[in-house]
This record gives C-alpha cells, structure tokens and sequence, in this order.
C-alpha cells in the first residue's frame, strides 16, 4: 500500500499556535507509539510567542538517506522517506546532523534513528496523519489539492527550498503568500533574520515602582 | 566496471579462494571432506564471494567509508586504546551478543530477536565446519563407546557415546532449530498484529527472511525425526529438501537482510568515533552558539556531502556548521519573512450576496 | 468537622495527584478495539468531537471524529490526551470517609452506608437549622441532565434556596449582559459565520490556548481577506500575526470600547436603519461616550492614540464582522459592563443577524453554556427561567408537581455561599463538579470556611483539593461513564454517549443524587431511570421558556450533529443564528428579533468603575490571571495526566524583561508574588510578550504556588463574577523558606502513578505496572 496520490501535506508554520496537539498526537500513532517524531520549537520564547512546527518534508532526493553509512534509510515508491530500517541503523546520527531541515532524532537508548513517517499506518490506508488531522490552527494540513486551493485563497504553495547554494525539493510543500515572487524559499537567508521588536516599547513601567 | 567494483571483486575472488585453500587445508586435501555437503560447500563458497562482493562496495560508499576510516582510528587514538576496548567489548557483549537495544525497544521483539540470532548462529557455528571437513568424528578402531574430535585434521579429545555432551553436541542443529523457531514464532505474531509493522514492513526484507528461516528448521527437524523415530523414511527427500532451503539462504544471504549481520559491527564503530570526536572538542552552532555535535563529525559531513555532489556551501562557511533546532527555526523565520512582505488585500467576494465561501 | 486530613504529603501519596501515561493495551500497537464511541471532549466550551478507542472496559486511545462538523478532527492536547484520566491510579472506587487514622486520612466505606451517612447528616442539619442550612455546590462541566437535576434536588428534595455553580466564575458576567442587551443569553451566531467576517475582533480571549479550535476559523477568515484585531494585555499566539494588537491595561476593556463608539459616531461608521428599526437607547449612549476621546481613551487604557484610530476604522467601515470575547473582559467588577461595552459596538455597527456578521462570548467550561440554562445556578428555572418570576415558577412547579410556593427563593452565588458558611447560615455542604479551594478567589478564606463546615459531602472521580475537606466522598462518573447532552459555545446541543461503566462502586452522578433523594425520604420526582428520561422532563419544563429545548431529542442530535436552541417543536430544525431578520422568538411574538417585548436590542449606557484594587506604593503591579493550554480549571483532571503535565509542569510568573530588571529577576528564578490577601511561590518567566506594567500567572494549582492565594475575591454587583484579570500585588525574589516549600510542592505533584490497566498489557496480562514516563 502508498499514500493516495491525490492527497498532500502542506505546512504554513505561521498559523502555529504552539499548542503541542500535534506533538501529544503524534505519539498516538501506531508507526512510532508512544514517540513524538514531529518537532516544535519557540524561536525564541524570551523574545516572542512564535513557534515552528517541523514534520519531515520527504524530499525528491534525501540527504539524510545519502549521507546514511548504514543504507538505512528508505524512500518508497510514493515519496515517503521512511524512518531507519531498524536492523541497518547503526545509530551514528548522520542523517540527525545533515537533514536540512532538522528532522530526524536519534533515540540513543534504542540505538535507532527515528523520525516522521508522515504516520505511515494512517496516510497509506488514506487517513490523515495524527498532526494534521487534530492541528486547531491549520499549521499542519493534510488534503487533496482542491481542498487547499478552496480553503487557502491567499496562499500559494511552494516545494524547493535553498541552503545555501543547494536546492532541495520535497514532497510536503509550505504555504506562501499569493502574491510573493520567489520560486523557492531561501531558508539559509533567515539566518539574517532580526529578533521580533518589543511590542510593549511604547508602554513605560508605572510609576510607583 | 567502476573502480569500486573492481576492488570489490577482487576481494571477493581473494576471500573465496583464501577460504577454499583453508577448505583444502582443514579436510586434508579433501580427506575428510564429507562428498554429501559438497552443494553445501559450494553455496558457501558462492555466497562468502557475494558477501565480501557487497561487503567491500558498501564500505567504499563515501559515508560508509569514511565511517570505516575513522572507526580505526578512533579505537587506536593515542591514549585512548584502553578506554576503546573497554567500551568496545561493552558494546560487543551488551549490543551485539545480548541485544540489550533491541530489548530497549520491546521485551518481545528483543527475546525473538536474540532467539533468531542465537539460534542462526548456532547452527553456522556447527554446520560450516562440518561442511568444510574442517572437524569430523572418528571412531578409533576396537573403541565402541566413544569418538574422537577431529580438527583440521588434529585428533583432540574423546567424546563418550552416552554423554550428555555427546547427546548435546550431535543434536545441537536441533536445539538451534528450536531456538530459531521460537524466535520467528514471535516475530511473526508482531509482523501479523502490529499495525505499525504491517504498514512499513515489505515481504522481500522482513517475510522472507523469516519463511526462509523456518524453512530451514522445519525441514531440519524432520530430518532428525526421520533418521530418530521413523527409521529414516523420506530420508532422502527431506534432505534434498533441506539442501535446497539451505543453499537457497546461503545464496541470497549478500542481498538480503541478513546482510545486516556484517553491517552491525558499524554500530560498535559509530559510537567509538562519536564518543572519541566527543572529547575532541563538540562543534557550536553558527546561529545560537549552543554545542551540537562532535566538531570531526561535522567536518565529516560536510565533507561526505560535497563528496556525494550537495552544495550546501554558504557565503560565508557551511549549512552543516548549523544545528539542527536552528535549521527548524530557519524555516519557519523564511516563510514568515515572506508572509511579513505580504501586501494582500483581498475583496471579500462571498458577502455580495453568497453565503459561507 | 471537615478538616484536611493528615499532612498533603499523606494524601499525595494515597489518592494523587499521580502522573498518569500511557502503558499496557494504551501502548501496544497490536491491539484492536472492540469499538469506536462518538463522542465529545470533556474539557472546554468547544466540546469537539471525538471517537475514544474502547476495549475491556478502558478507553486505550482516541481517534481524530472528522464528521463532527465543529472541529473536523481537530483537537487541542487535552483532547489528545484526555483518554488517560481513566483507568487511573487516583480514581475512587469506592465512598471514602474520613478517618484520621487511615493511609491518607479517608477510610473505604460500602456505598450504601455512606449515602445513609450524608443523607442522616443533612436531615439532622436542616431539621436544626432549617432547609437553608444546607449548600449545594454545582458544576457547568456535568451535563445539562445532570444540572437540570442538581436544580431539581435542591429546590425540590432539599427545599433549600443554596445552590449555585461554578460557572459563576466563567460565563455570568456575558449571560447578564447578554440578557441585558439581547434578551437571551446564547452566542448570536454559529462559528461557521467567523470565516466571512471581515473584522474578526477578540477582546480578553487568549483563543490559542483557551478556545484553540477557533483559531482556525479566524484563520480562515483572514485567509478569506479578513482583518484580526487582538486585544489583550499579553502578546497571545493570535495577537503575535493579528493586523492589529491593542495591548490594553487590565480591566480597562470598556473605555476601549467607549472610544471606538465615540470614533464610530464621530465619523458616522453607523448602521442608522439598524439603530432606528432594531435598537433602543442609542441617543443616551451616544451622550454617554460623547467624552472618550482618543486622547483620553488612550490615557485611560494604556493604549497608543494610534492603534484606537486604526481599531475604529478597521470596525467602522468592515462590511461584516465577528465579536468575540472572553473572561478577560468578563472577570471583572464591572464584566457585565465591559461586555455590555463590546455589544453596543456591535449594534452601533448593525452587524448581527445576518451571515458573517456576528457576536459571542467564548465559553468556558465543557457546558458552561447549557449548565447555564437550567436551573442549577442560584435565581434560576429551567429553560432559562427566573426563580423570582411568579410565572416562571408556576410553570416549572407544574412539570415537578410540586406547589409554586414550596420552591425556595432565589440564593446567592458561590462565594457568598462562602460567606454565609463564615456567618453560621450554612452548616452544610454538598458538592459536585466543583473545586472552589482551588478555582474561588482568595482561597486562604474558603480553605477555612470549607473546615468550619459541620458536615460537607463531596462526590467526585478524584480527591480533589476540596474533597480533601470532606467528611464522606460519594464516587462518582467520570465523564465517559454517562450519557447525555451539553451545549456547546455555539449554542448549538450535543450528544456525549457512554463508553465505560464506572468502576468498581462508583456510580453515575445522577443515581447518586437520587439514592440521597430516597434515603432522605423525599423521593418526589427524583425516580428517572435514565438520562433520557431526565432529559423529556427538562424538554418539557424548559417549553415556552428562551431556553427552549423543548423539540431537542435524543435522536434529532445525532442525526442533525447537534442541534441549537431554541428549538420549540419536533419538527423545528433549532436555530443556529439568532436574532435574524423576522425571526419569531416567545418574548417579541413577531414584534421583532430581538427577546423583549417590541423585539428591540437595548443600547446599555455601560458604566466604567475601575478595578476594585488600584496599584499603589506597596502593590505597584497589576496581577492577571488565566489559562495554560495544557491544563483545564483547576486541574483535578489534567494535572493527572502526565503528557498534559510534562507539556506546562508548573505555573510560572510571567514577567517582561523591563520590570524583572527593576526588581532584579531573572528568568526561572523562584519569586513570591504578594496581595493584600496572600502568597503564592513561583518561578519567573522572563519574556516580552506581556506589559511591563503587569504579570500574569496561570491558576491550575492548588498548593503554595496557587495564585488564587493572591487573587481578590471583589465581584461584579451584577453577575457577582470575581476580578481574576486584575488585581494590586508585589513581586520579589523569594525566601529560601518559601523556595524550599514550593520546590516541595512541585516534587510532589509530580509523581508518576502505579497504573492500574483495567486491560491487558502488551503482554497480555492483567497486571499492576509503573507507569513510565515516555522518552
């Protein structure tokens, strides 16, 4: 069995809430029970409320599969890149260090590398995965084609990405804004991204302190 | 043929005829070479080809290669050797022999796992020697009650008919076939049940292997329960039978999964480079500063990379130099960059009369 | 005399908090459930829809429920996790009675000597001291059968006029104001009328974490071209991409609203035919915002004059739009107010009653919306009725065949109750559903008041902090345990069906406030045999009330996916927006949408008092209160259940960069924050998402690092609502006594549970396992 074709993954961190639904129901899943493979980090909680949930984008060609010393990682005929083949991984986190997206995790008791499987058990017998089907904000969306395109008027998608100078391209595709020019998303160009500014700037301490 | 190809066959054809000269060696010039398991023999040969073919190939993979490199010299790092061979042989015997990772994932499949690869070896440990007519048993003229060990050709020790250690030692194929069975009766319960399973596993890579498995124990003990109750009937059939599945295993042991018994010595290697890369100093991320992994590791990569043709080249320095957290946060930073540049406004066509868009 | 039995360590260690995860069937992937029970999340307002995974008698899983058409599958972590409130070390599985002896204090007791216990104890207290004597204490998380019935029990079978709910500390202020304005206290509007809204405005709700399902929709509506407009004194994941974020001081929701009326009409972004054919009372309000300038609106809120003009414009000139609010404006002295401030916003801009305009207050509590509506709160009738109305009365008397003048009076709210417990008029208390020692204001004082009792009853799943108090615990059903209907946030009524059979010998709640019933020897009317059977009474005694429920069946639910009130008639399909033009309603008979007489909307000419506590020299901060998404109230279910724990494990003092510089803090560092009432001990979190001027601190705990220790218990005049959202405190570092007690505390409310699996194992045993924390 493969995931239907007519369905897609498609991620637009900037509705993300941080809720973690979908870190609680990822480990509900039966390919990795009892394991949270999806990531969600706060850029940087001091500074600001936002969060970027990370599920893999299960690219065309996998850098984390090519830089596997152990053959270890798999990609299956509908583009789902699966987690270590269990009797090959030789825990050597490889592919942890080179994903460019910075997916896989190493789980050192079980010397395994694990990672999303777009929740195989699910997506291939047609069901969404657990992230995307319980994520309230829509960050994470699971669907056919037709369905974002009603739903998400103002968006576009978008499925190569720059590091540097390599393009990457991946089955799950990130929402975009209708009207942006870019045709692949410059991810290393965050790196110059600049903190959030203080909201509260304006807003001087009162005076009885 | 590649280079690689090359240096693969090569060692292959080296390694098979090393093993074919010990053959000749062991059974003294084919003396006590047992003509019966000359299929046997022959598949062995073949597949100790085919494996050190594939063996060779995949440690030339750059990765792979570097991995194999760096393993050696990690183990004899300068002042590290004991501490190496400490932690070597806890790996060996806590990893490797007594499976503890795969009892970290599941009691079950850690008890099938150990049962399968005790039992597998087991049988090997008996039957190529065996095969080779590197030890067989001799009856010393007017002794009736017991054999004499021969190795490679050397009588060693006597070995009493109605020992239990005789008993132990002429069944041991049978103990092995139990344990083997044990074990795939469990692993087959969590192929069958286990919905995780079920969606990720493929008949070549994780079926098979166990239908071959039983195949061989299965035929195997009929084997012996022809020869012990059944006054030998069948004998025949069932040991073409058995032949068959065994050399069927034999041949197919390079390409398939059972290959990962000579990929899983790497895990004891992988570990050695982390931990003495470890105390070489960690590499910190360019973005938030924060150690992330040994600094050799991340060289590596970026080496191995550029090897396997990405160019994950920055401007300045390289993507590798960032960790992973800061990779997942560049992500979301990009695509908020591009949300913020957004200039949409949109008319709202639905409320001219339509209902919910 | 109720007292805390033995130390907290002792009950800790007895009846939990314990971490609850996953083990046996719950983490094997082998095995299948006997089967899929369509049901609803027991947490919030939302009510989401949810398929639990049932086998042996356990939930061992959920599955995302796409066909409930509110939430599609979507669900928050409590949601996710909710599953593992059962089967839980900590659950009673049998009466408790206090027994200073015992392990933790309480000693096992059979069932039927307990009910004989507090039935002989409430008869003996009110034959002493009169029917008033007793207290009941209720809760908007059961369902409306069971509220329905709470009403019925103490007007009918205790005859005593104390009784009222926790929802008194959610929803009243909007139902007040609701009633004020609209005549009816429901959400105008179905959610599905978010998404074409325009201007999507949200004032004091932090929907991300208390109401996350509506995310989405507002999503959807910016999606569709929609501006957001977030208000809120912290910077919210809405507010952090809203178009627009006012972040306004606490408790200073209504002059924002003033000010941008008084911009409306400056400009005349005014639906004049709307105020004309719909409304009354306009002409006063307008003279009544007349001097809340920007200037002084922006003075007054704390607010740059800038973003007030943007606000107006944005709501001004929208040609649809959606209002939504939430406790943040509504836990104040003057919430009736600030709501009312919010709806004449609303009607001043004429966008009600029609699709994609609409308005709502985002309820709380799992029915904090049909918990409302019956009769468990202290003047109210089912169908939305007055307990003062001789109408209403008779009406009801009638269905309960009962004399109108045998039902008490109307009571007072819960804290009051609090009150009268201090003044000796209350003696005794029963209680369900409800946690005041930890939920109530000023707890210190309720810890008290709930030892002075002379008798108290608690029934309950868990101990929680204020069944610790009790002198007998009834066992009751956990929310999986039952069946019946709640109604949701829309309005809109649902069906939550049972999957399990309450353990051991807990009962449904509803049997159990029946057998008390029959062993008081007051029967009357307290003898259904299901909740079905509850429900056709409540469907009969709510007929011709707002609250009309009277064409709701069981079966038109489940067929419909819920149906919203008012629904007066088997065939009527329910309502889901309300106030449409020409709609028919009981009150206006036609004369107009609206529920009064000439079916006109009133304009309130709200008044602004400020917080009941001001900042001065020796409390310079303002204190906000409020919700974290992992836990829900007070925390008797989420605090035991470990992913929900490990996701937010202890509250935090929120603080900005600004101010923890001035008092010289630093982030994680334990600090004690201080009111005029009490201390609670925390740690800090330094961001720069909240005022400088202000620090907020979650209220699910129940220990020393309770901030109800801190809050004050000042109410509105009206809805008796308490000021959560703002009160005067200082902030300091905290002693090395106070560390060490909160450190402490937050080990022990962190043990994990023996896990009792009520199924097998991975193994395929029955067996008694430690549960484990998951990597």
């Amino acid at each position: 069995m493969s995931v239907p074709e007519r369905f897609g993954f498609y991620l637009d961190p900037n509705r993300c809430i941080g809720c973690r639904s979908c870190v609680q129901a990822c480990s509900e899943c039966d390919t990795h029970k009892g394991h949270a493979m999806i990531h969600l980090d706060f850029v940087d909680r001091a500074h600001s409320i936002q969060t970027v949930p990370m599920v893999c984008m299960h690219c065309d060609s996998p850098t984390c599969a090519e830089v596997c010393p152990a053959d270890a990682i798999k990609r299956t005929e509908d583009g789902v890149v699966q987690s270590a083949r269990k009797p090959r991984c030789i825990a050597c986190s490889n592919c942890v260090l080179a994903c460019p997206f910075g997916v896989p995790k190493m789980n050192s008791s079980f010397d395994l590398m694990m990672k999303c499987d777009m929740c195989y058990d699910r997506s291939q017998a047609g069901k969404k995965p657990m992230c995307a089907a319980v994520c309230p904000s829509g960050a994470l969306f699971f669907g056919t084609r037709e369905e974002v395109a009603s739903l998400r008027p103002r968006s576009r998608i978008l499925d190569r990405f720059e590091f540097g100078a390599q393009t990457i391209t991946t089955k799950v595709k990130l929402m975009v804004p209708r009207d942006s020019t870019e045709l692949q998303v410059d991810v290393t160009g965050a790196l110059e991204a600049v903190p959030e500014e203080d909201p509260f700037e304006e807003i001087a301490l009162e005076g009885f302190l | 043929m590649s280079r690689e190809e090359k240096t693969a066959n090569i060692w292959g054809a080296g390694v098979c005829l090393g093993l074919g000269a010990l053959v000749l060696a062991g059974s003294r010039a084919l003396h006590d070479f047992d003509a019966v398991l000359l299929g046997y023999a022959l598949a062995t040969l073949t597949a100790t080809f085919g494996l050190t073919r594939r063996y060779l190939m995949w440690i030339q993979r750059p990765p792979t290669a570097l991995f194999w490199r760096r393993g050696w010299q990690s183990l004899f790092r300068r002042g590290l050797l004991g501490r190496n061979l400490l932690a070597a042989g806890r790996r060996i015997v806590g990893d490797l022999a007594l499976n503890g990772f795969i009892f970290r994932r599941g009691a079950r499949r850690g008890l099938a796992h150990l049962l399968i690869m005790w039992g597998c070896l087991l049988a090997a440990a008996i039957t190529f020697p065996l095969v080779f007519g590197w030890i067989h048993f001799e009856t010393p003229s007017g002794a009736l009650d017991h054999y004499t060990v021969v190795v490679f050709g050397f009588p060693t020790f006597p070995l009493p008919v109605d020992s239990i250690p005789a008993f132990l030692v002429f069944h041991g194929l049978v103990w092995s076939a139990f344990l083997v069975l044990a074990g795939i009766s469990l692993a087959f319960q969590r192929r069958v049940l286990d919905h995780g399973a079920a969606a990720t596993q493929r008949f070549s890579e994780d079926l098979l292997p166990l239908i071959l498995l039983f195949a061989i124990s299965v035929t195997g003990l009929m084997l012996s329960a022809s020869y012990t109750w059944m006054k030998g009937q069948a004998y025949e059939f069932l040991a073409i039978l058995h032949a068959l599945t065994v050399i069927g295993t034999l041949l197919w042991l390079p390409y398939g999964k059972f290959f990962h018994l000579f990929q899983r010595p790497a895990q004891v290697a992988a570990a050695l480079y982390r931990e003495v890369a470890t105390m070489e100093g960690e590499a910190c991320c360019r973005r938030c500063s924060e150690p992330y992994a040994p600094g050799t590791q991340v060289r590596d990569l970026a080496d191995v990379e550029q090897r396997l043709g990405y160019r994950y080249e920055l401007p300045e320095g390289h993507y590798q130099e960032v960790c992973p957290r800061c990779r997942r946060l560049l992500f979301g930073l990009a695509q908020a960059r591009l949300w913020s540049r957004a200039t949409l406004v949109d008319p709202m066509p639905h409320l001219d009369g339509g209902e919910n868009p | 005399m109720s007292q805390t039995p033995q130390t907290p360590l002792e009950i800790q260690d007895r009846f939990g908090p314990h971490l609850n995860y996953a083990v046996g069937a719950r983490l094997a992937t082998e095995v299948e459930p006997e089967r899929l029970v369509a049901t609803h999340c027991c947490f919030c307002g939302q009510q989401c829809g949810v398929h639990l995974k049932v086998r042996h008698n356990q939930v061992i899983g959920f599955e995302p429920r796409e066909d409930f058409p509110f939430n599609r599958g979507m669900l928050c972590p409590k949601g996710v996790k909710r599953y593992l409130q059962g089967a839980h070390p900590d659950r009673i599985q049998t009466a408790l009675q206090r027994d200073p002896d015992a392990p933790g204090g309480f000693r096992p007791l059979p069932y039927s000597e307990a009910i004989r216990r507090v039935a002989s104890e409430f008869d003996r207290i009110q034959s002493t001291f009169g029917p008033d004597a007793i207290g009941v204490l209720s809760g908007a998380s059961l369902t409306t059968e069971k509220t329905y019935l709470m009403g019925k029990f103490a007007r009918v079978c205790l005859k005593t006029r104390h009784i009222d709910y926790n929802g008194r500390l959610c929803m009243v202020s909007a139902a007040a104001a609701n009633k004020m304005a609209f005549g009816i206290d429901r959400a105008a509007n179905p959610w599905s009328d978010i998404p074409g809204a325009e201007v999507v405005w949200v004032s004091g709700a932090n929907v991300a974490e208390c109401a996350p399902i509506t995310t989405n929709y507002i999503w959807q509506a910016r999606e569709n071209g929609g501006k957001v407009v977030v208000v809120d004194p912290r910077l919210t994941p809405l507010a952090r991409t809203a178009d627009l974020y006012l972040p306004i001081k606490p408790g200073r929701d209504l002059l924002l609203f003033h000010g941008v009326l008084h911009l409306m009409i400056q400009h005349d972004w005014l639906d004049h035919d709307f105020i004309r054919q719909h409304t009354v009372g306009f002409e006063a309000l307008a003279e009544h915002v007349r001097p809340w300038t920007p200037a002084r609106t922006a003075e007054a809120t704390g607010l740059p004059e800038k973003k007030i003009r943007q606000a107006a414009e944005l709501w001004g000139t929208a040609r649809s739009s959606f209002l939504l609010h939430a406790r943040g404006i509504e836990h104040s002295t003057h919430g009736v107010q600030n709501c009312l401030g919010a709806i004449n916003m609303v009607l001043a801009s004429g966008r009600i009653g029609r699709p994609h305009c609409g308005y709502a207050t985002i309820t709380g509590q799992a029915n904090g919306q049909g918990g409302r509506e019956h009769g468990q709160k202290a003047d109210q009738l089912p169908g939305g009725r007055d307990l003062a109305n001789p109408e209403h009365r008779a009406h009801v008397a009638k269905v309960w065949g009962v004399a109108p003048e045998s039902l008490p009076p109307p009571g007072v709210d819960c804290y009051e109750m609090m009150r009268r417990v201090e003044t000796g008029q209350i003696k005794g208390l029963l209680s369900i559903c409800f946690n005041p020692k930890v939920s109530l204001p000023d707890s210190t004082f309720v810890a008290r008041m709930l030892d002075k009792l002379e008798f108290f009853a608690a029934i309950d799943f868990f101990v929680s902090e204020t069944a610790q108090h009790a002198d007998v615990i009834l066992p009751g059903s956990l929310h999986e345990e039952d069946e019946g209907t709640v109604t949701q946030v829309e309005g809109r009524v649902i069906k939550i069906n049972q999957a399990l059979d309450p353990p051991g010998e807990a009962r449904q709640d509803w049997r159990i406030i029946q057998d008390l019933a029959q062993a008081l020897g007051r029967p009357h009317g307290m003898t259904f045999h299901s909740p079905r059977e509850i429900f056709d009474e409540l469907r009969q005694a709510s007929a011709g009330g707002v609250a009309d429920y009277s064409g709701i069946t069981y079966e038109k639910i489940e067929a419909q996916n819920g149906v919203f009130w008012p629904c007066p008639a088997e065939d009527h399909p329910g309502t889901p927006r309300l106030f449409e033009e020409g709609s028919w309603n009981p009150v206006a008979k036609g004369a107009g949408p609206f529920y009064f007489p000439d079916g006109k909307a009133r304009f309130q000419a709200a008044l602004y008092t400020p917080p009941a506590e001001e900042v001065d020299r020796d409390y310079p901060l303002m204190l906000t209160s409020g919700r974290v998404i992992s836990h829900f109230l007070s925390g008797t279910q989420t605090r035991r259940i470990g992913p929900l724990v490990d996701q937010y494990p202890e509250p935090r003092l929120e603080l900005h960069p600004r101010l923890a510089e001035k008092l010289g803090i630093e982030d994680g560092e334990w600090v004690s924050v201080e009111s005029r009432r009490g201390l609670a001990t925390l740690r800090a979190q330094v961001v720069t998402t909240i005022r400088p001027d202000t620090v907020f601190v979650p209220y699910h705990w129940g220990d020393r690092r309770s901030i109800n220790r801190v809050t004050h218990a000042a109410q509105d005049p009206i809805s008796k609502i308490p000021e959560y959202k703002v009160c005067a405190v200082r902030v300091r570092r905290a002693s090395t006594e106070e560390r060490e007690a909160a450190e402490a505390d937050t080990r022990s409310s962190m043990q994990i549970g023996a896990t009792r699996a009520a199924g097998e194992t991975a193994l395929g045993s029955g067996r008694l396992g430690q549960g484990v924390r998951p990597s």
